[in-house]
């Protein structure tokens, strides 16, 4: 009788050992979910910058076509030729406040060697309603101008986002040579070197 | 037999802490399939108050570690605030919500440029005015996140309680 009493409480702790394995494994699920959304960078050079790899690079750039903020049509394809960083911004991302002004200086140093940057903005845009999306474009062209971005300014950013791996954190750059091939990614605010890099690798002068 | 028993025992009470350790460390729980997000509701789940008068009610929430949320107040314009909405309905109102004041944040890289965030739990003092009966207030708080490099699009979060006036 004593037994099958000690039998039935170990397999009671036997049950509850299970439930409680199951339930780790559910938080530990749910920890790789969360950092997934949250975007967690890791250092994985001797730089100690921080990227995380897109398995987009080494890949032709996704086509697209965009409106800038003067509501004229963008392509990629106007680029043929040209490396171009894309870089997926927002007015109300603080890290991107910081990038933009390095983006500014190192367009208009490697503009003459056959550069551009395309700011793709992420803002949102009320599309049902003529009035506000006049207003938020108008927005993102006032953000824009504070930051003095003198390069193309192309709205609706969220169309072109899942051919280039789904982008849902700022700053966001690809950076594309002149055969339209994507050599580098950038996720967050790095450094103006780490940038001025990827540029000279998307010009073919990496060294 | 007897014995066999005791030693199975044993041997499931040591198996016990093994399986109940986390190997990763703390995090809270979500259902499986759902997407984490940066601000979590915390309670009350449920709140009794008076009918028809202005009741103070504190809201918490926790911003996920590693991550912080702009204030109510951010220090420039094009920040988007957290902010917390109530849906129209004559049942109950929001009569008031103070936020707490935010801290001060700066990127490493630029420590000049002081934001105004909050991490960790944080605390909306409200004011709930509800006719008499039980209601479901599906109240929403909308904020926007960032780590300490990156920037997530501003996200809204649903914050049920059950509302019960008597």
């Amino acid at each position: 009788m004593v037994v099958i009493a000690v039998v039935v409480f170990v397999l009671g702790l036997l049950t509850l050992a299970g439930w409680a394995n199951w339930q780790n494994r559910t938080q530990a699920a749910a920890r790789l979910q969360a950092q997934q959304a949250q975007a967690v960078l890791v250092a994985d050079d001797n730089s100690g910058s921080l990227h995380m790899s897109s398995p987009l690079v080494g890949k032709p750039a996704p086509a697209f076509t965009l409106t800038n903020v003067k509501g004229e049509k963008v392509s990629l394809a106007d680029y043929k030729g040209k490396a171009v960083q894309i870089n997926f911004w927002a007015t109300w991302c603080a890290p991107c406040k910081i990038e933009t002004p390095w983006l500014v200086e190192l367009e208009k140093q490697y503009a003459p060697k056959g550069f551009e940057i395309l700011a793709v903005s992420v803002d949102d845009l009320d599309k049902d309603d003529k009035t506000q999306l006049a207003k938020d474009i108008a927005g993102i062209a006032k953000g824009a101008q504070n930051l003095h971005i003198d390069y193309p300014v192309l709205i609706d950013g969220d169309s072109i986002g899942k051919p280039y791996g789904d982008v849902d954190v700022f700053p966001t750059s690809f950076f594309i040579n002149r055969k339209g091939t994507i050599v580098a990614a950038s996720f967050g605010l790095t450094s103006k070197d780490d940038l001025e890099a990827n540029i000279r690798k998307a010009l073919g002068e990496e060294k | 037999m007897y014995l066999s028993g005791i030693k199975l025992f044993a041997f499931a009470f040591a198996l016990l802490p093994l399986q109940a350790q986390n190997p990763i460390g703390g995090f809270e729980s979500h259902p499986a399939g759902a997407k984490a997000t940066a601000v979590t509701y915390l309670f009350p789940e449920q709140i009794t108050i008076p009918a028809d008068k202005p009741s103070p009610v504190d809201l918490h929430f926790k911003v996920a570690q590693g991550l912080h949320v702009n204030s109510h107040t951010p220090r420039t314009e094009d920040l988007i605030p957290t902010t917390l909405s109530f849906p129209d309905s004559a049942a109950v109102r929001l009569a008031k919500a103070d936020f707490p004041p935010g801290a001060d944040y700066a990127f490493a890289i630029s420590p000049s440029e002081k934001l105004s965030v909050y991490t960790g739990e944080f605390i909306v003092h409200a004011e709930f005015i509800a006719a008499k009966g039980e209601h479901l207030v599906e109240a929403k708080l909308r904020y926007q996140a960032c780590t300490s490099d990156t920037c997530m699009p501003p996200h809204t979060i649903p914050v049920a309680i059950d509302v019960i006036a008597k």
